[in-house]
């Protein structure tokens, strides 16, 4: 019935804390033993030093410098003294005088005649038929380069030394021939050997006349940023570095390129680049192609950053990178603007509507038109002598010279290459001998032409009566 | 020294006087309104012509000498004040 159990034993854990706390384990650790070292110095010698700046006396500072100034010179005091009167009275009565009105003096003998010089031509030239597109004379005014091209074919670059003795009129010193027509040509300014010229198809070179063997000394190649249409215009630049020159080109594209010569590479390096896109020619009245061509450029020789351009749509427009500012439209394209080298606000321009307009910077409208011709215009230039003289050849076949200090319109002279029906597309004044005057026609002949004494020399009031004529800009 | 200037400021104010110079004996100028390479031209060119002048003058009559030199040209005129130690170049446009 009833047995024996022996039952394992129950047993719960303390729940006091301290029992619990024996049963918590214990860590310690510890770093290894630090390395420590000291070290002591000492200076052995010391110096000290301090500056101050003084005060300077001023006052005996510049007693001293006016010193210096009088004993340097002497008497100049007294000098002073004795001949301000005298010559402040001279003065006075020179700005009254009239003794001197209207006497002139004949240093030199000028004929009163303009006279033909020189026709010269390239035969093969003009039995092609090519017209002269472009003449120039060197820097020294001694060789004159023309470019005879008719539209695309081949064509030719002649030059002329006039002060050779064996001139022969009908055969040119060098003559170079070249694949493509020569729309523009540009004479160096400081080098005589160095001609730069633009071609039909884009391309802009610049030869180097005094090389036989190959002629060409850089040239743009054909590449995205280049002309892609004919070049109308080539000018030399001067760069910023002084002494050299860089090459403007422009482009019937509408883009202006300027280039600086890498002779080692023999290529241009385009530096810079100027497009004129329909939207900075306002009023433009043809629909069509983005772009507007241009058919001239003119440097301002006052502002070396400020070029003139004459855009096909007809008118002109400034450009100083990047701003434009655009001249009153006329009827048709203007073909060739040019700069007064003696007023920097004045340029004259002149196009297909026969009328040369002389204008100011300062202001859209033109300050003076003159009825030149009844057909195309195809250049005008000031004379570099006269600030009143600018030339002018027409299609008609006649280069006529003005003279804005006359009285009338009608044109102080003018030159008839003969050949009727034949155009004078070109001309250039000679910088150096200023009595000639070269003027390309379209029957391949360039002619050589002395003006007369009273187209050269400069009449006492010119300067001043130039300034009137541009002041009469509004605004 | 205000007084040097003073007159050459009334002789700057004259009308049409386009630069003033003034040149000591050896012919260095010590005092000009224009540019140094324009004036250093004119003091070398002037020095020969005024001593030309003077002894022009001189050999015509030794008891007489040079007061007053007067270049006329196209486009302006040039007058020289000489004496013993300086002259006084003045340019002056009259018509201006």
């Amino acid at each position: 019935m009833f047995t024996d159990e022996a039952l394992d034993s129950v047993s719960i854990q303390s729940q006091w804390r301290k029992s619990q706390q024996s049963a918590q384990e214990s860590r310690g650790c510890q770093t290894k033993a630090v390395h420590r070292a000291e070290a002591e110095i000492q200076t052995v010698s010391t110096t000290i030093t301090g500056t101050q700046t003084e005060p300077r006396h001023q006052a005996t500072e510049q007693l001293l410098q006016q010193n210096h100034n009088e004993l340097e010179s002497p008497g100049l005091k007294d000098f002073l003294q004795r001949v301000e009167d005298r010559v402040i009275r001279e003065l006075v009565r020179n700005a009254k005088s009239h003794a001197f009105d209207g006497f002139q003096v004949n240093w030199e003998d000028h004929s009163s005649l303009v006279s033909c010089l020189h026709r010269l031509q390239h035969p093969s030239a003009v039995e092609r038929g090519l017209h002269v597109t472009s003449v120039s004379w060197s820097c020294t005014g001694a060789v004159i380069a023309c470019c005879g091209s008719y539209f695309t074919e081949r064509s030719y670059v002649c030059t002329w030394n006039l002060d050779r003795r064996g001139l022969n009129p009908k055969q040119a010193d060098l003559v170079f021939d070249t694949p493509t027509a020569v729309t523009a040509l540009s004479c160096h300014p400081n080098q005589p050997a160095l001609i730069a010229v633009g071609l039909y198809s884009g391309e802009v070179l610049v030869w180097d006349t005094s090389r036989t063997q190959d002629p060409i000394l850089v040239q743009s190649g054909m590449s995205a940023d280049s002309h892609r249409e004919p070049v109308y215009q080539v000018a030399w630049v001067p760069l910023q570095k002084k002494g050299e020159f860089g090459v403007l080109s422009a482009s019937s594209g509408g883009r202006v390129l300027l280039w600086t010569l890498d002779s080692d590479q023999g290529r241009l390096v385009l530096i810079d680049a100027y497009a004129l896109v329909r939207q900075q020619v306002p009023h433009s009245s043809c629909t069509g192609s983005s772009t507007v061509g241009v058919t001239s450029l003119a440097l301002s020789p006052w502002d070396s950053d400020t070029f003139l351009v004459a855009p096909t749509e007809g008118h002109s427009v400034t450009l100083r990178a990047p701003a434009v500012f655009s001249f009153r439209p006329r009827s048709g394209p203007v073909h060739s603007v040019h700069c007064s080298p003696f007023h920097r606000n004045l340029f004259v321009s002149a196009g297909t509507d026969g009328l040369a307009h002389i204008h100011s910077l300062l202001q859209a409208n033109p300050l003076l038109s003159l009825r030149v011709s009844d057909s195309y215009v195809f250049q005008v230039q000031w004379s570099p002598t006269r600030p009143l003289v600018f030339a002018a050849a027409t299609g008609q076949g006649e280069v006529q010279i003005f003279d804005l200090g006359r009285r009338s319109l009608r044109p102080a002279a003018i030159i008839e290459p003969g050949g009727v029906g034949q155009a004078a597309t070109c001309l250039a004044f000679n910088c150096q001998n200023h009595n000639l005057l070269a003027v390309g026609k379209t029957d391949g002949t360039v002619g050589v032409w002395q003006l007369s004494g009273d187209l050269m020399e400069q009449k006492p009031r010119e300067s001043s009566q130039l300034e009137q004529i541009a002041n009469q800009a509004v605004g | 020294m205000a007084e040097v200037e003073e007159t050459l400021k009334r002789i700057q104010g004259q009308k049409g006087v386009q630069g003033i110079i003034i040149v000591n004996s050896e012919g260095i100028p010590i005092k000009t309104t224009l540019d140094y390479p324009s004036t250093v031209q004119y003091a070398g060119l002037i020095q020969q012509l005024v001593m030309m002048a003077r002894s022009t003058v001189r050999e015509i009559d030794p008891q007489n000498d040079l007061t007053f030199l007067r270049v006329r040209s196209k486009k302006n005129e040039i007058m020289i004040a000489p004496d013993k130690d300086y002259f006084l170049i003045v340019i002056q446009n009259p018509s201006d």
